[in-house]
């Protein structure tokens, strides 16, 4: 029975615990607004992908290859406690996604509904009123002129 | 948003948010946030439903709220650009919209 010292160390579970916390860390980091934040979701199920390769490599090292590579408590170990933010990672990739797909929407080149809705102080403001010129010059700020175009952000609220 | 706001004013394009929260809540966002452009409310989310961006159930109660979708709008009342994110967690980002604002003429 070879001595457990001379078995080669199991690094495969703590390179799966750290793309798991990698991908929960893409998570974080749409808060930070970085440039190519579009690919991030992506990012984070690479990550995921990834620690599931050597989480799974671990255990197999451990248990599958015991008289070459030891840490078959900690493979187990490491494994568990990765798969809480592997299932984090999960369900946030599928909650965020789960969008209608809102086809009938306004698109290029047509027009858009008309609308009346209360502002932070209750008044009501029209769509009219928004493409038409400033009614009050209050602030350095305000245009004197009609924009050119006003930018609807439609937002889940919930602040 | 508001960091941008100059350069929104700039080239000639109004920015205007729009969700279901109240007045007051969206208040406490407009003080917290510090933002200066509208921000419009849709309780009941019946403009929501008439540019047919419900989220039905989509809210922490299982409310009604939108999609996120952003829309630049011009004089006739045309769309010239949108954006409809398939992920909430990717926000539209300033650069883009103001890419499409000036890209108006």
């Amino acid at each position: 029975m070879p001595d457990a010292t001379e078995l080669r160390k199991n690094t495969a579970p703590w390179w799966g615990l750290l793309f798991a916390l990698g991908a929960i860390g893409c998570n974080v980091a749409f808060f930070m607004s970085p440039p190519l934040q579009g690919a991030l979701p992506w990012l984070s199920v690479l990550c995921a992908v990834l620690a599931l390769v050597f989480l799974a490599a671990g255990l197999r090292r451990a248990f599958g290859q015991a008289h070459v590579y030891r840490g078959k408590v900690l493979s187990v170990v490491l494994t568990v406690i990765a798969l809480f933010p592997l299932g984090l990672t999960a369900f946030a990739f599928v909650k965020a996604r789960e969008l209608p797909s809102s086809t009938a929407a306004p698109q290029v080149g047509q027009r858009v509904p008309d609308f009346t809705l209360s502002d932070t102080t209750g008044k009501p403001v029209s769509l009219d009123q928004l493409l038409a010129p400033a009614a009050s010059a209050s602030t350095s700020q305000s245009q004197a002129q009609a924009p050119k175009a006003v930018l609807l952000i439609f937002y889940r609220g919930y602040w | 948003m508001e960091k941008r706001l100059a350069e929104f004013q700039a080239a000639g394009v109004r920015p205007v948010a729009i969700s279901v929260d109240a007045p007051e809540v969206s208040r406490d966002l407009a003080n917290k946030a510090g933002y200066t452009f509208p921000i419009l409310s849709d309780p009941d989310a019946a403009v929501i439903r008439r540019y047919h961006l419900l989220h039905a159930g989509g809210g922490p109660d299982q409310n009604d709220i939108a999609r996120p979708a952003e829309f630049l709008v011009d004089s006739s009342k045309m769309v010239r650009w949108s954006n409809f994110t398939e992920d909430v967690r990717v926000r539209a980002r300033a650069d883009e919209m103001l890419a499409a604002a000036k890209q108006l003429r």
